[in-house]
């Protein structure tokens, strides 16, 4: 890891999933961008600590989240919020072709941002990361219960917005 | 756990945007360029020197002037101290003999002076306490608490 082919290893195999889950965590570009750039310094100033880390991908979700918490922190104590400053929201899908499938992915971009962090959190990492409450528990240091239950109230209100038109377009 | 219903299905299935492609380059130079300044090895006398001065200008970076004035103040107190001391000082205590009967003696006399001259003013006040007007306490009260 200590080589800088290893580290565009590391980023070609890991990247993608570390961008997805800082977006739908800080949901700002520069934020994610910032935080990804924060974790790659860290990984070439420290190589040893991605060979120690028993599930890298894990590993690496943990480190990611560190440092978008971190971030958001500092942020916010900056500018308080994104919407007084009107700054546009970058969506964490990608733009669908059939005008239904765009209007659910808006709306359900729209829907994760009313979802506390943490809750937002779980939900990607159940949903999109495809990981179980256990590695989800380890990754937030969080009890497995908790991760459960937050993914289900996420879950939930989630349902409670998009059911209109998920009917609709069911 | 539940198995996963159509709407959690649905959900899963939306496909997340891909990360932009010119980050991977611009993130990875930086990382790079940041590893480098951080671990630079000092491997001659002058890179040693050129390691030496960049981690002691990152540690002094945030108040240069604050820290450039504690160091005079303390460069003018330590040349303050140094012209103040007298060298002959510690040698002439050092070397003081005792004191000649004739000067004991003389001493002596002039504590004896100095005794009788302190004892009559200190048997005064002893013997003659501070005394309040001869008159009782209740007419020394003010003319207008009488009126």
């Amino acid at each position: 890891m200590s080589s800088p082919i290893e580290l565009e290893e590391v980023y070609d195999q890991h990247a993608q999933a570390l961008f997805a889950y800082l977006l739908n965590l800080t949901r700002d570009g520069q934020d994610t961008r910032d935080a990804l750039q924060e974790l790659f310094i860290k990984l070439a100033r420290q190589p040893d600590l991605l060979t120690q880390a028993r599930d890298p991908r894990a590993f690496l979700i943990r480190l990611a989240h560190n440092a978008a918490i971190d971030l958001m922190r500092r942020r916010d104590a900056r500018t308080r919020s994104h919407a007084r400053f009107g700054a546009e929201l970058i969506s964490q899908f990608t733009p669908s072709a059939d005008p239904d499938e765009q209007a659910f992915r808006l709306e359900l971009a729209n829907a994760l941002g009313e979802l506390p962090a943490q809750q937002r959190a779980v939900v990607h990492l159940k949903l999109w990361e495809g990981l179980t409450f256990e590695q989800i528990a380890e990754i937030l240091e969080i009890p497995v219960n908790t991760g459960a239950s937050r993914y289900r109230y996420g879950l939930d209100k989630l349902r409670s917005l998009l059911r209109p038109l998920y009917e609709e377009i069911k | 756990m539940n198995k996963p219903d159509s709407f959690e299905e649905k959900l899963k299935r939306q496909k997340l945007r891909p990360v932009p492609a010119a980050w991977r380059e611009e993130i990875l130079t930086a990382a790079r360029e940041a590893a480098k300044t951080e671990t630079q090895p000092p491997a001659g006398n002058d890179s040693f020197i050129q390691y030496w001065k960049h981690r002691l200008s990152n540690l002094l970076w945030p108040h240069p002037v604050a820290w450039g004035g504690l160091a005079a103040t303390w460069l003018v107190i330590f040349a303050l101290n140094i012209a103040s001391s007298d060298p002959a000082e510690p040698r002439m205590a050092r070397d003081t003999s005792p004191p000649s009967p004739e000067l004991r003696q003389l001493l002596r006399e002039q504590e004896q002076m100095f005794a009788e001259l302190i004892s009559p003013l200190e048997k005064s006040a002893a013997v003659e306490p501070k005394r309040r007007g001869s008159q009782p306490r209740g007419a020394a009260r003010p003319e207008w608490l009488n009126a």
